[in-house]
């Protein structure tokens, strides 16, 4: 027993250290590994908070680097997550540069003044509808609001020809949206924004009673083809993606086109900026300056992502309808209010 | 005389000895350092004052995830209850065939994260979504956490209990709800708690499933204004919710002792006979297992093989199993030697104290990933830049989420080991900290392990600390599946499921193993 | 009075008892039992005693309902409850169950304990209970106690409260007082023994302690392999074992070589008046140590004191009889010889005789 037991001890002792070493070991490699890709190059390495679709600021960041040299480090997350988490970091923020879906988090760090002003030759590549007035930063890509519908459940003499519509009564249970995302709060952004305060918070309390929150715009997109729910108000992207790819999830439905300076119309700028606070300012310069270029707005056109490109007349993928025959509201996106409407869907109790 | 020994015997396993200073602060540091996210909260919805606070607590938004999540955890808490000690009863008591089989099987879904089952249900057909749904998917999930107490206490149960109220005239069934179900009590309630505060702090699942709870709430309102006011305000509710949770099961657990009464060795019991109710019973079995660990299996193996999206980019998901056994490992080995000082105390020293800094582990570990991660960002933003966005604050959050499960398991270890042996060492000439290196340490070994399995399983499927917390340009394995599936891209997600499960598989095994030499020992 | 008494004993010779006939079990390839009879008249306490491992305990589970037997019919009260016919289930068969833990349920209190048995609306009436407390010789105040915090004697009599409580035909006991300290045993045992003998129920006792078997039991069954070897009233069983296995297992033995002649055994001690009638010829004569008398006078077998193991009430005194043979005599405490003394033997009583093997 006795004998057992202090064996058991030596043993014990061995199995410890061992464990021990191998842990350290274990941990040490992946630190090592994850610091390894980080370093070791002359050029330095710039930080991006990319509130853009992962994928398209991939491709984005390695055409980047592979002009300059210049590594990027990423971290995602969404429009608003990021734009507060860089006001809450202040000075200290190791962000160099933000990259956004939607406008209205850009314009809550430009009204906050944390935002450096572009240099002249970056604003001079993007047209003055798709940047901010304060020349603090530019858009980078633009997509345009749609309504996706089934037409087996819906057909096309029943559709809405206003956004504004989905508030009234028939439309209950009967419209999908993604209220916890930057998209559909750029949307209602733009709501306030074409029709009043009054309207609008009119319109945000229907659409508590008619719609059905999900998750978003694919799983949106996914409901409709599924014949789950009649309609949704997505981004036209992920509909001809999806067409492009294998038109699995989308077989089922069509595009409704607002136009008409409707507020459902509304095209919805993706922003870049550069901080004033960034540690490295002439790369993180270099960075919008080459993601407005023609090269930059190329890898936009050229990618599987299907938005519009915005900067240095690059034209957009044949398939998409063209950005000029959407006639969206004239709306100046750097006006667009992010923390009223999000204060306004809590009201409303959609947040 | 008698007496007069035994007073003289009492100080030394008691609790009149002091305190070791060094081990003292070392688990007043830890407590400390546990109790910073349930401070925090407080704190902040303090200092929001009154106004503000009603404002944005009393929204229509706040009574329908008040409903929503309370319905969630009773209905939840529940049907694990239910399916969990019905498991355990049928594979514990009963002469069901292929008991080996099903003893593995039951623990399995513990290798299999939530998300990545109700991903796998959604994937297929969306009438999992909604609250049925979202009760069906957590109760395949967590039921193992009632089913392996519930397990042991029934394979430790003497079954002279049994059979002496069969002739007291009860048949089995009113024999199971008179004296087993009453014995099975605090297993029963401490593994429901377990599934409630699990449900409390669940996010992946019911983001995927449509079911808005506090947590996912919480996450939307993270993404809208990171560490903004109405994301706090909902937290502290959360924190209530768990909180009530805790207070509400010790209450349950109530006064009567159910350990045997006396000495000696318990005897196997004699298998109820099923017989006409055989295939019912290996049919429903079959069912569990099938649900719980056949459907995501299956989805996960159809999404890799005709997965649009799947792609194997073999550098990237090696680099980021890497990293998740890297955290896992760190995460384990962090939370079991911060655990050693509270535990050590709890066992040698009792006493209020020492009871004060173990508890306050516990309510900081039960408190969601989510909460627990706010207030470490907004902590390190503003009082500690830097370890702000390093693996450190990460790692030390996992610490602080994962105590408990190191506690209870050391704490189990520590109390086997008699003081004596402390003493033999001692007079032997070695110090203290030799003493524990060289004497405790060892024999705890097996606890310390099971400790570091449960704590390596947590943190290789944590996602929403880890969505917060992570270093810049750093993903896991439950991130980066999370990323893809949420963008519906199964199949690029799949490999990173299959990764996680993979790797968590051992650890799983080493549980059930564990819970068997247990019930072994009893 | 006395035409109640009688009624009983009819009644008795009626229902019989407990009944087990030609009761066999094994696991496996294992005979645990083989071909077992006993036979419990109503009101009657035997004790089957056996050292562990020879299938008392199976026996026991096999009359409670626990295990079903592979042959043989076992009857309670004049109703079969196990047999050809089919199996009753435990809960059926109304049987009071005494394990040696005692076994009381944890989460529930003395009261509910004793109550546990009872029908749903006896068990909130106070009565059966205090009239259970009484009756195993705790006060009401223990009621309310929860069983941790009783000591494990008056477990004991707790369980056993418990298992007389809903009035069974026949009870069993498993071993109850072996989990005891020896003071506590012989409380537990006195006060159980006055408990059945007011319940007057019809008991079965397993028990490897012989002592036990003795001072309790009305008759005594020894099991030995899967058999029952001998069953009898203790003193018949004491005093007339069948064997010398039986005989060793009851108590202490002297055995010594002779020779049977005429009712007589001739060996070391001189001629032994013998029991019961056996075949003449060589054999094995078979005594208890308290027969010998080291005061055997001048007709006495001389024999030499080796050595004295002093008790207090009595004394174990080793004895050489010339070069060979040895005895042991337990004489009283107060009259002992000195070691290394001369004395003279006597045997009293008749002793057993084993022919045969011997």
């Amino acid at each position: 027993m006795w004998r057992s037991r202090l064996g058991a001890v030596r043993t014990g002792r061995t199995r410890i250290r061992t464990i021990v070493a191998s842990v350290a070991a274990i941990t040490l490699a992946a630190t090592l590994g994850a610091c390894g890709s980080a370093s070791g190059s002359s050029e330095p390495t710039i930080t991006l908070y990319n509130a853009q679709h992962k994928e398209l600021g991939r491709e984005w960041v390695d055409g980047f680097t592979k002009e300059t040299g210049i590594k990027v480090e990423v971290r995602d997350g969404k429009d608003f997550e990021l734009a507060n988490q860089i006001l809450a970091e202040g000075d200290a923020s190791p962000a160099d540069v933000f990259l956004t879906e939607n406008s209205p988090a850009m314009s809550l760090l430009s009204s906050k003044g944390v935002l450096a002003p572009l240099d002249a030759a970056t604003i001079a590549q993007v047209p003055a509808r798709y940047r901010s007035g304060a020349e603090d930063w530019v858009g980078i890509a633009a997509r345009s609001t749609v309504l996706v519908y089934n037409p087996s459940l819906l057909p096309a003499d029943q559709l809405p020809n206003s956004i504004m519509e989905l508030s009234q009564p028939q439309w209950k249970d009967r419209i999908g949206i993604a209220a916890g995302g930057a998209d559909f709060q750029a949307i209602v952004s733009a709501v306030y924004a074409v029709n009043g305060d009054a309207a609008a918070g009119e319109w945000l309390a229907g659409l508590k009673q008619n719609a059905r929150v999900y998750q978003g715009n694919i799983p949106i997109m996914n409901a409709v083809n599924a014949g789950e729910i009649p309609a949704g108000v997505i981004y036209h992207y992920y509909w001809y993606r999806d067409r492009a790819e294998s038109g699995q999830d989308s077989k089922n439905t069509e595009l409704k086109y607002f136009g008409d300076k409707d507020a459902g119309a509304f095209v919805s700028v993706s922003g870049g900026g550069v901080l004033r606070s960034a540690k490295h300012p002439a790369e993180a310069q270099r960075f919008i300056a080459y993601l407005t270029s023609k090269s930059g707005q190329q890898v936009l056109a050229e990618s599987y992502a299907l938005e519009y490109p915005v900067g240095s007349d690059v034209p957009a993928n044949k398939a998409l309808k063209p950005l000029s025959e959407l006639d969206p509201p004239a709306i100046d996106p750097n006006t667009l209010n992010g923390s009223k409407v999000i204060s306004e869907m809590q009201r409303v109790g959609l947040l | 005389m008698s007496t007069g020994v035994a007073a003289a015997i009492r100080p030394r396993v008691g609790s009149r000895r002091a305190y070791p200073p060094v081990r003292l602060a070392a688990a007043v540091v830890v407590a400390a350092l546990t109790l910073i996210p349930l401070g925090y909260v407080l704190v902040f919805v303090i200092a929001e004052g009154p106004a503000q606070a009603a404002e944005l607590l009393l929204r229509p938004r706040v009574g329908e995830l008040l409903r929503n999540t309370s319905a969630l955890v009773a209905a939840g808490c529940a049907a694990s209850a239910v399916v969990g000690t019905g498991a355990a009863w049928l594979v514990e008591r009963t002469s069901l065939p292929g008991r080996p089989v099903w003893t593995a099987l039951m623990a399995a879904p513990l290798a299999v994260p939530a998300f990545v089952n109700s991903y796998g249900w959604v994937s297929v057909t969306a009438a999992v979504e909604g609250f049925a749904g979202a009760v069906l998917i957590t109760t395949l999930s967590y039921y193992p956490l009632v089913y392996l107490p519930v397990t042991a206490v029934l394979r430790g149960m003497d079954p002279a209990f049994e059979e002496l109220s069969r002739t007291l005239g009860n048949g089995p069934w009113r024999t199971f709800f008179r004296v087993v179900l009453p014995q099975l009590r605090p297993a029963l309630l401490g593994g429901v708690l377990l599934v409630g505060l699990h449900l409390l702090a669940e996010f992946g699942a019911l983001q995927a499933l449509r079911f808005p709870t506090f947590t996912t709430a919480i996450y939307d309102q993270f993404e809208s204004t990171f560490n903004g006011a109405a994301a706090t305000m909902l937290a502290g509710v959360l924190v209530l919710g768990c909180l009530l949770l805790l207070v509400g099961e010790l209450r349950l657990a109530g006064r009567a002792r159910v350990s045997r009464v006396g000495g000696g060795a318990a005897r196997t019991a004699v298998p109820h006979r099923l017989g006409a109710l055989t295939p019912f019973a290996l049919l429903a079995m079959a069912a569990l297992a099938g649900l719980a660990l056949g459907v995501p299996l299956v989805i996960l193996g159809r999404w890799l093989v005709v997965g649009s999206s799947t792609a194997f980019p073999i550098g990237q998901i090696t680099e980021i199993t890497l990293t998740s056994i890297g955290f896992g490992l760190a995460g384990a080995a962090l939370t079991c030697v911060l655990a050693v000082p509270g535990a050590w105390l709890s066992v040698r020293h009792r006493g209020w104290v020492s009871r004060v800094l173990e508890r306050s582990t516990y309510i900081a570990g039960s408190l969601p990933g989510i909460v627990v991660a706010l207030a470490f960002v907004t902590l390190a933003v503003g009082y500690l830049p830097v370890v702000y966005q390093t693996s450190i604050l990460l790692v030390a959050a996992y610490a602080v989420l994962f105590m408990p499960r190191a506690m209870v398991s050391l704490r189990a270890a520590l109390a086997q080991v008699p003081p004596e042996l402390d003493d033999s060492a001692r007079a032997l000439g070695a110090r203290p900290s030799g003493v524990l290196w060289r004497v405790t340490l060892p024999l705890v070994l097996r606890g310390l392990g099971t400790g570091a399995a449960l704590v390596f399983l947590a943190v290789v499927t944590e996602l929403t600390a880890t969505l917060l917390l992570a270093p810049t340009g750093t993903a896991t394995l439950a991130t980066e599946f999370w990323s893809n599936s949420s963008s519906l891209a199964y199949g690029a997600a799949a490999p990173y499921a299959l990764m996680m499960i993979v790797i968590s598989a051992p650890a799983a095994w080493l549980l059930t193993r564990e819970s068997r030499r247990e019930m072994g020992r009893a | 009075m006395t035409q109640t008494s009688e009624r009983t004993q009819q009644q008795a010779v009626a229902t019989d008892g407990l009944r087990v006939t030609g009761v066999r079990k094994s696991y496996g390839p294992v005979p645990v039992l083989r071909d077992v009879d006993l036979a419990v008249p109503a009101g009657a306490l035997t004790a089957v005693v056996g050292r562990s491992g020879c299938g008392k305990t199976t026996l026991l589970r096999l009359i409670a309902g626990f295990d079903r037997p592979d042959a043989g019919t076992v009857t309670i009260d004049g109703r079969p409850v196990a047999g050809p016919a089919g199996v009753l289930s435990p809960e059926a068969r109304r049987i009071g169950y005494v394990t040696q833990e005692g076994n009381l349920f944890p989460h529930l209190t003395v009261a509910a304990n004793i109550a546990f048995g009872l029908p749903r609306r006896a068990r909130r009436a106070r009565g059966r209970v205090l009239e259970l407390l009484e009756l195993i010789g705790l006060d009401a105040g223990h009621a309310k106690r929860y069983p941790h915090e009783l000591s494990g004697g008056q477990q004991q009599r707790v369980a056993l409260a418990r298992a007389l409580a809903p009035e069974p035909g026949i009870l069993l006991l498993d071993e109850p007082f072996s989990s005891l300290d020896v003071e506590l045993r012989e409380s537990t045992r006195r006060a159980v023994a006055d408990a059945l003998a007011a319940a007057g129920t019809t008991t079965v006792l397993v028990t490897h302690d012989q002592t036990e078997a003795l001072s309790l039991a009305t008759r005594v069954a020894v099991m030995r392999d899967g058999r029952i070897v001998q069953e009898a009233s203790p003193a018949e069983l004491y005093r007339h074992p069948v064997d010398r296995g039986v005989a060793a297992f009851v108590g202490d033995v002297v055995v010594l070589p002779a020779t049977v002649c005429g009712g007589v055994a001739q060996c070391a001690l001189g001629g032994l008046p013998v029991a019961a009638p056996a075949a003449e010829g060589p054999a094995t004569v078979l005594l208890r140590p308290e027969q010998i008398a080291l005061d055997g006078g001048d007709d006495g077998v001389p024999a030499h004191v080796v050595d004295v193991e002093y008790y207090g009430h009595d004394a174990v005194v080793r004895l050489t009889l010339g070069a060979a043979c040895q005895v042991t005599a337990r004489c009283p405490g107060y009259a002992l010889p000195a070691v290394g003394a001369q004395v003279r033997l006597a045997v009293r009583g008749e002793v057993g005789v084993e022919t045969g093997l011997g």
